[in-house]
């Protein structure tokens, strides 16, 4: 278990009477790609909100990196090296493309409001970090030309672009992609797809969710299936593919012939 | 992601001036700062009747309501402008400033200049305990508590005997004479140019924060606090810093202004003082801090100017707010930024 650095451990959890996840376990090795798939309403978000700290589980543990993080903020979370894009695009509007990405390289910073504001030596060297690290990152993701522009008015496939870019910022050990390819056509989803092993391979491990098949069986190295807030399925995607309950949960069964 | 118009106006001013300012060298820009700070410094000297006030003294006016306006103005823009936190007790702070510099300055003897500091830290004090809490929260019922929170400290001041209770506290010291520069009763200029030079240092301050990681992490919390704490920033911290340093601000202003009116009552602090500077923030334009001081100066001086409309003057101000509300929703200049020119390798960012 020692390379795996996240690992979800019966994981439930309930909103009032309603059970969004139930027992769910699921793990990230080192230097993969690994796919959470499911129908709508499995889960598969509420999986990443758990992980992430937005709500604490009602019960299970979180490990990353060997270490639990139930129960610490958010932000502590994102330092640890936990880092998330959305499923609806949520970039800082008014803010330039290089400045969403530096935020998410300031959390790596040291310098403070007191160090910023009277410009200490640690305040310039930690701002030209930012900047550096901002700028080789929209390189790295294909947007440097989108640099100075305010995020707001991306167009839509470089905003996805660009949040993965803020992510990557916080250099994380996990990155978690919630469905990166919605809204992109197939030559797009395609080069999505060369980007995410680009990013496996730069040493990001990556937890995906995705409903674009194609995308999840061609660069997952590991899938699991949610259905109704449980894991029904782990495995290689070919293994995955041919699981009974998988083509149930997504077919649905046959009932009584009506 | 919302796809709002990038349409640009026709004739925009703030484009038009952002664009020579980046075509200035070095040396253009430091005399061009100085000039501008200059002439803030001789303007009680320039009282005529096309731009002064006829009715009352044109000097009064830049300090109050003003230059006061101004000063308060920028310092909740980092609080409501900058990070979001939308504070309608900004009041209290500027009640905190000026009753510590009322009784510390009557009763102790304490020096005006010990008293602002004292001020702003007493302010800072009460900026924490209601922040740590109340900052769990956000929007409408933030907004709520930091209302409750004004009233109180009203209320507070009325109802416990070493304020003064409702009468006040009569015979607050002026500040003492400053390298030869003294503070009297029936001179205003003194108190303007104190409440110009702490203004001045409130936006260096804030342009330092701003520019670097201090003021990505407000906007980014303004933007969008969810996010903003998934992407590592401290947002507790960050907004509790935001309203920390606003109050701080709120609370010298405060001890400047008890020095000059000399006397204080609790009525002085009611609601509308932080209505009219959260006017002011949102009227210049929210985030930007230009816009904020112009938007501020500018609702200081309309009423005052008007003064011979007598009690009409108040529906014209109205009227005015109103009509200028529509046309430039986002304030007289607003905060959204102008696109930039980053170097590809370095980030730095480069003049175009």
């Amino acid at each position: 278990m020692s390379d795996r650095l996240l690992e979800v451990r019966n994981l439930t959890m309930q909103f009032g009477g309603v059970t969004a996840l139930s027992e769910v376990n699921l793990h990230v090795s080192e230097g993969e790609i690994a796919a959470l798939i499911g129908p709508n309403g499995a889960g598969k978000t509420t999986v990443f909100n758990v992980t992430t700290g937005y709500y604490t589980p009602t019960s299970g543990e979180v490990f990353l990196n060997n270490e639990s993080i139930v129960g610490l903020k958010p932000h502590k979370i994102a330092r640890k090296g936990l880092a998330r894009t959305f499923q609806n695009v949520r970039l800082f509007g008014d803010m330039t493309a290089l400045e969403n990405v530096m935020t998410g390289a300031d959390s790596r910073n040291k310098v403070g409001l007191i160090g910023s504001m009277f410009g200490t030596a640690q305040s310039r060297r930690d701002e030209e970090n930012a900047h550096l690290k901002a700028a080789e990152l929209l390189n790295f993701m294909g947007i440097s030309h989108r640099g100075g522009q305010l995020a707001r008015n991306l167009p839509y496939g470089d905003q996805r672009r660009l949040e993965i870019a803020r992510a990557l910022a916080l250099e994380p050990k996990v990155l978690l992609l919630d469905e990166p390819a919605a809204g992109f056509n197939p030559q797009e989803k395609v080069e999505l797809g060369e980007l995410i092993k680009k990013i496996r391979d730069a040493g990001f491990a990556v937890l995906l969710i995705e409903h674009d098949m194609s995308l999840v069986m061609k660069i997952s190295d590991r899938v699991s299936v949610l259905d109704f807030g449980q894991k029904i399925a782990e495995g290689t995607p070919s293994e995955v593919q041919n699981n009974q309950r998988v083509i149930d949960a997504y077919l649905g069964v046959a009932d009584h012939a009506s | 992601m919302s796809t709002s118009k990038v349409s640009m106006p026709k004739f925009n001013l703030r484009d038009k001036f952002g664009d020579w300012w980046e075509g200035t060298t070095r040396n253009q820009r430091i005399v061009f700062r100085f000039v501008l700070i200059a002439f803030f410094y001789v303007l009680p000297f320039l009282d005529n009747p096309v731009f002064g006030t006829t009715e009352s003294d044109f000097a009064s006016v830049l300090f109050y309501p003003m230059g006061m306006y101004v000063l308060m103005a920028i310092g909740l823009n980092i609080v409501v402008g900058k990070s979001g936190i939308l504070d309608l007790g900004y009041v209290a702070f500027f009640a905190i400033g000026a009753y510590t510099h009322a009784i510390l300055g009557i009763s102790f003897g304490f020096n005006f200049w010990i008293n602002v500091v004292l001020g702003m830290a007493f302010a800072m004090l009460a900026g924490v305990l209601l922040g740590l809490p109340a900052l769990r929260l956000r929007g409408d019922y933030l907004a709520i508590i930091t209302l409750g929170f004004g009233e109180i400290v009203r209320i507070v001041a009325i109802n416990v005997n070493f304020t003064g209770g409702a009468a006040g506290l009569a015979g607050i010291p002026a500040p003492p004479n400053f390298f030869g520069v003294e503070f009297l009763v029936d001179d205003p200029r003194p108190f303007y140019w104190l409440v110009l030079t702490l203004s001045l240092l409130v936006i260096w301050a804030y342009m330092r924060l701003t520019k670097r990681r201090p003021g990505r992490a407000w906007e980014a919390i303004r933007e969008d606090e969810d996010v903003a704490e998934f992407m590592g920033i401290a947002t507790t911290k960050y907004k509790l810093w935001a309203f920390v340093l606003g109050g701080a601000i709120g609370g010298g202003a405060g001890a400047v202004y008890a020095s000059q009116v000399t006397s204080i009552v609790p009525e002085l602090f009611d609601l509308n003082v932080s209505i009219m500077i959260l006017a002011c923030v949102v009227f210049g334009g929210m985030g930007n801090i230009w816009g904020v001081a112009f938007g501020a100066a500018l609702l200081g001086y309309f009423p005052e100017k008007l003064r011979f409309l007598s009690d009409t003057r108040i529906l014209f101000f109205g009227l005015l707010m109103v009509v200028m509300m529509n046309i430039r929703p986002d304030g007289i200049i607003p905060r959204k930024k102008r696109e930039k020119v980053y170097d590809k390798n370095t980030g730095k960012e480069v003049s175009r």
